[in-house]
This record gives structure tokens, C-alpha cells and sequence, in this order.
């Protein structure tokens, strides 16, 4: 219990020294510089995942090819990733490639999974009613499989704001930079800081999730068994 | 009218799913499918709104080709209820039963208008509008799909198994309002079942389909029961055919004796010689059954045994008055009118001496046998 204070006092002081709040090195900016490439990687997933996923979960058709590639995609150490490419090209480019390759594979394997999980009568339903295949997409399969759509989404956010840190891993900043520097200098005080920062941002997106499920899933999917 | 002009229907394997179907649905009437599990009649009815393709052959309404059509215009103008309901569920009830009316860009006012006055129709409180499938039963579920099929009041009514999923209760519900719905709307409804009872009820034509797709009867309720063209459509209409073809027989023209009703006020010396009397109230209401024999004085002091089962006169069939004979204590049926008052009494042998011939909702096909069974006796 004395130790967690102790952490928390650490961060505490460290949070408000006025240093911290100024200048390239400061909090403002490494967060920004953080959120900016969260933000992009994350885009970038959701419109391959998503428009992966809905294709393959309305056609039926390649859905154990997508979910094999998904799963290998899993598989690679997204560190390893980074490096390999930022010996091929310095530039910022194979950090977001990294963080997009880790980010799809949930978006895309629940967006497949809840399209493929709407009711077959529904389906039926619309197509029989004199829906196009649009239609049914976008009326029936997109809705009724957004409680998983959302789940998804609300993984690979958190992943990949916890995994951004690597950004600063070949010098692009953001608030890795606090941990990779603090490792270095042995200040512990530093890494606490970094630490606590990437997880109150973890944090804030869960919640962020929380409020984006209530206004965007209809009630008459949350009050089945079928909530996430 | 839907024609079916030699429509065949072979997949890539090789299974026939319809073999050189013709057949006509006439306007207003409800067309029933029926037959084994594998005999086609839902793909029969699927290519009506082209949910499958026939393979060779057509199908048209009032004579155009439903390939003239694209397939989602096509289906707009055709109600399309399934066995399941399939129901939207993140959709309310009111939008859901609004489906075709917004696919049609009806304004969203008038759209849920529409579905409110439906509901009612249906029988669904108006309360319930906002409500999500998942908190309806299956019943009201199944309710909530057939108004989203009359949205966009379709002249063509498509049915797959609607009431196959609930309970037998229900189910004689719904396919009670189901026809009374169709009293006042008078659709052209192809309804497809794998029940034989239902297909009676419902029917006013009723096209028997054997599996490997092979259409092998076309007739009235009447006339499938009185002639089944084959074994197989014996075999699949099942026992009881005889007793059966007693729905069709009205009680209108029943003889009904009044020898056995006595007022509670009569007195039990009355009715000596009688096995037993059925007392009624002032409004002749049937109050019980009692045997004149064992009672002294006035009826009314008397124990009353139960009346049972009652059959409204005119609306009921020989087969529920039949029904009542077996179930009541004196082996007599007691015929009611609308207001429940009793009409008269008619033995068990009586009701079978009446000539079957229909006179209800369904065409009138008189049955073989009408003769020989020769005129009824008196009641009594």
C-alpha cells in the first residue's frame, strides 16, 4: 500500500513540475504527437478491417482466408516489425504500418463475425422485402453487428495506444519517449510518469467506448443475449 | 392471378427442387402449398418474388413475366411473411412494420402512421410500437411480421410457414384472425405449410406438392379430402378423412329438437319419459343437464351436470357439432345462436344424416355420397 503511494506521489510531482508542460519535450506535445499517430493507425485499420470484414461476412465468400491472414497478422511481434522496417526506410511510415498491422485483425475478425451472425430469417426478411444488397448491409447486417463492430474497434484502439510508445523507440517522440528515456538515465521517475500517462489515455479511450455504445447501438441489440 | 407456367427448378447438383410446375393462384384467395419436407413448395413460392430463379418455365402475375421486373422493385410490391418472423432487431416494432414503406421513401410520418393502424389490425396494442422484438413473444413476434408484410398494402401476399414456430393455442389463433383479416382485405395469398390441418382451415385452394418437386393435386379443401387423386396424397391427408370432411358441412340446415330444453322453472313431472333435459334460464342460456328421473318438483332445485361443449348454429361445422354430441352427458349436441341462446338439441346419428356440402368462407364442392346418404331423420 505505502509502495503504491510512493508511485503515485512520484507521478504526482513529476506531472506538475512546470517543466513538463512547456517546449518539445513536454507533455502537451508528446501526447498530441502520441494521439496523431494512434489516431492515423487507427483510421487506416478500420476502413481495411471494416470494409474487409462487412465484404467478406455479406458475400460469405473468403472468410476463412481473411481470418487465417488476421491470425497470422496476430502472430508477428509488432516491435520486431518496426525495426525491421526502420532499417529499410527512416521515416515515420513503418511505425503506422506496425500499428495498423496490429490493429486490424480484431476489427476485422469481430466486423466478419457479427455480419456472418445476423439471424438468417432477418436477412431473408429484407432481401424478400426488396432490399438491394446495399440495402441489406447497410440496413440490416451493419446494425444488428454493431455491438461487435464496436468491441473490435475498442481493442485495437486500446492496443494501439498502448503499443505507440514504440514510436519513440527510433526517435519519433510521443509519450514513449518518457519510459525509453527514463530506461536509459535509470530515472525511475521518468518511466512511472510515461507509464501512468499511456494508461489514463487507455483509460479514456475504454471510456470513450463505453459512451460511443450507448449512443450508437440500438436498445433492441443491448437488451438481448447478444450484448458484448 | 399467379400463373405458373411448367416452372422447373434443378440446382447444379443435380436435385430437383420443382418439376414442371403449372398451376393457377386466383385474385383474392388464399393458394395453399403443402406436402413433404423436400417437396418444393417453398421454392415454389420463392420464385414468385424471385428469391430463386427457375431453372425453365415462368411465372407471371396478371400475365406479366416476373423477370420484367428488377428483383427489388419486384418484391416491394409483394408481402412477404417467414416462418421465424425475421424480425429487425435493432429496429422498434413501429419500423419494422414501416420497412417497406421507407424502401418505398414514404415521409417517416406517414410510414409510422401506417404502422400504428396496422398494429391495431393485427391485434398489437398501439403501446407496443416502441418497443424491440426481443421483448415480444413469439405470437406477438409473428403478429408484428405479417402487418410489416401489409405495410405498403401489397395486393400479394407471400407466406412461408408463419405460424409453424408457436404453439398449437396461439397458432388457432392467429390463423383465425388470419382469415377474418382476410375477410376485410381479400389478397391473393400463396401460403405454404407442412400441415394438412392447416391447409384445410386456411385453403381455398390447396396444390399438393410430393417430394422431387412433382405438383400432384390441385383442389378444394372439399374435394382433396372426398377424392385424393393418389396414395400419396391420402397417405399425407391421414386418418380421420371421413370425420374430417365434416368441417365443410354447415349446421345451418340442422333439424333441432326443442323436446329436451325445459325452463329451471319447469316442473321435473314434465319431463318424465325423458332420459335427460337440458334446463335453461330465463334468456334460454343453457344451465345444465339433469335426469327428470331422479329430480322431484321444480328443475331448479336439481343438480345440474355440466353442459360442456355448445355449437353456434350456422357458423360452427357438422364436426363441432359432432364434437359437442360426444362431449355432453346426454349425447346431445346443443345448438346456440350469436347470443348463446339455446336453438335446440340433435343426437350424434342426426348430425351424421346431414348432407356435406359446404356453406362457410370456402367454395362450395359437393361431395360424393351426398345421395346415398339420403335425407335426415327427424330430431328427437
Amino acid at each position: 500500500m505505502n509502495d503504491l503511494w510512493n508511485q503515485i506521489d512520484l507521478f504526482w510531482t513529476w506531472l506538475t513540475a512546470s517543466s513538463q508542460w512547456h517546449g518539445a519535450d513536454g507533455i502537451p506535445h508528446r501526447l498530441l504527437q502520441h494521439l496523431y499517430y494512434s489516431g492515423v493507425s487507427l483510421l487506416c485499420a478500420a476502413v481495411i478491417g471494416l470494409a474487409l470484414g462487412l465484404v467478406v461476412g455479406h458475400t460469405g465468400r473468403g472468410g476463412f482466408l481473411a481470418i487465417s491472414i488476421a491470425n497470422i497478422a496476430r502472430a508477428i511481434p509488432t516491435f520486431g516489425l518496426v525495426l525491421f522496417v526502420v532499417v529499410i526506410e527512416y521515416s515515420i511510415i513503418p511505425v503506422l504500418v506496425a500499428l495498423v498491422a496490429l490493429a486490424v485483425p480484431p476489427i476485422l475478425v469481430n466486423t466478419f463475425e457479427g455480419v456472418r451472425a445476423v439471424d438468417p430469417d432477418a436477412k431473408d426478411a429484407a432481401r424478400g422485402m426488396g432490399m438491394t444488397g446495399w440495402g441489406v448491409l447497410w440496413r440490416a447486417e451493419l446494425p444488428i453487428a454493431l455491438p461487435l463492430i464496436l468491441l473490435g474497434l475498442r481493442t485495437s484502439a486500446i492496443q494501439v495506444v498502448a503499443t505507440a510508445t514504440i514510436a519513440a523507440y527510433p526517435g519519433f517522440g510521443g509519450l514513449g519517449r518518457y519510459i525509453i528515456d527514463g530506461l536509459a538515465r535509470n530515472d525511475y521517475q521518468l518511466v512511472v510518469g510515461g507509464t501512468v500517462l499511456v494508461v489514463l489515455l487507455a483509460l479514456i479511450v475504454q471510456l470513450i467506448f463505453a459512451g460511443l455504445r450507448r449512443l450508437i447501438i440500438s436498445p433492441g441489440l443491448l437488451g438481448s443475449a447478444r450484448s458484448s | 392471378m399467379i400463373t405458373f407456367e411448367g416452372v422447373t427448378k434443378r440446382y447444379p447438383g443435380g436435385t430437383v427442387a420443382l418439376d414442371d410446375v403449372s398451376l393457377d393462384c386466383p385474385d383474392g384467395r388464399i393458394t395453399v402449398f403443402v406436402g413433404t419436407s423436400g417437396g418444393g413448395k417453398t421454392t415454389a413460392l420463392r420464385t414468385i418474388n424471385r428469391m430463386v430463379e427457375p431453372t425453365s418455365g415462368r411465372v407471371l402475375i396478371d400475365g406479366q413475366d416476373v423477370r420484367e421486373q428488377r428483383p427489388a422493385e419486384l418484391r416491394r410490391g409483394i408481402g412477404y411473411v417467414i416462418q421465424h418472423a425475421g424480425l429487425f432487431p435493432h429496429r422498434t416494432i413501429e419500423d419494422n412494420i414501416a420497412t417497406v414503406p421507407y424502401l418505398l421513401r414514404w415521409n417517416k410520418k406517414k410510414a409510422r402512421e401506417r404502422a400504428l393502424e396496422l398494429m391495431e389490425r393485427v391485434g398489437l396494442e398501439r403501446s407496443m410500437a416502441k418497443r424491440y422484438p426481443f421483448q415480444m413473444s413469439g405470437g406477438q413476434q409473428q403478429r408484428v411480421g405479417v402487418a410489416r408484410a401489409l405495410a405498403a398494402d401489397p395486393p400479394i401476399m407471400l407466406m412461408d410457414e408463419p405460424f409453424s414456430a408457436v404453439d398449437p393455442v396461439v397458432r388457432a389463433e392467429l390463423q383465425d384472425e388470419f382469415l377474418r383479416l382476410q375477410d376485410e382485405l381479400h389478397k391473393t395469398i400463396v401460403f405454404v405449410t407442412h400441415d394438412i390441418d392447416e391447409a384445410i382451415k386456411l385453403g381455398d385452394k390447396i396444390a399438393v406438392f410430393q417430394t422431387g418437386g412433382k405438383l400432384v393435386q390441385v383442389d378444394s379443401p372439399e374435394n382433396l379430402l372426398a377424392h385424393p387423386a393418389d396414395d400419396f396424397v391420402a397417405g399425407f391427408i391421414g386418418q380421420n378423412r371421413g370425420i374430417r370432411t365434416l368441417s365443410f358441412a354447415g349446421t345451418s340446415d340442422l333439424r333441432l329438437s326443442d323436446d329436451a330444453v325445459r325452463p329451471a322453472t319447469a316442473d321435473a313431472a314434465d319431463a318424465a319419459g325423458l332420459d335427460w333435459v337440458l334446463v335453461v334460464d330465463e334468456g334460454r342460456r343453457p344451465l345444465g343437464w339433469t335426469r327428470p328421473a331422479q329430480v322431484a318438483g321444480a328443475l331448479s332445485t336439481a343438480p345440474l351436470a355440466p353442459v360442456g361443449a355448445t355449437f353456434r348454429v350456422g357458423a360452427d361445422s357438422v364436426r363441432v357439432a359432432l364434437d359437442a354430441a360426444v362431449l355432453s352427458p346426454a349425447g346431445l349436441a346443443v345448438g346456440v345462436d350469436e347470443a348463446g341462446a339455446v336453438i335446440g338439441t340433435a343426437a350424434g346419428t342426426d348430425l351424421l344424416a346431414v348432407p356435406t356440402h359446404g356453406d362457410g368462407t370456402h367454395d362450395t364442392v359437393a361431395a360424393e355420397g351426398d345421395d346415398a346418404r339420403g335425407d335426415g331423420g327427424g330430431a328427437g
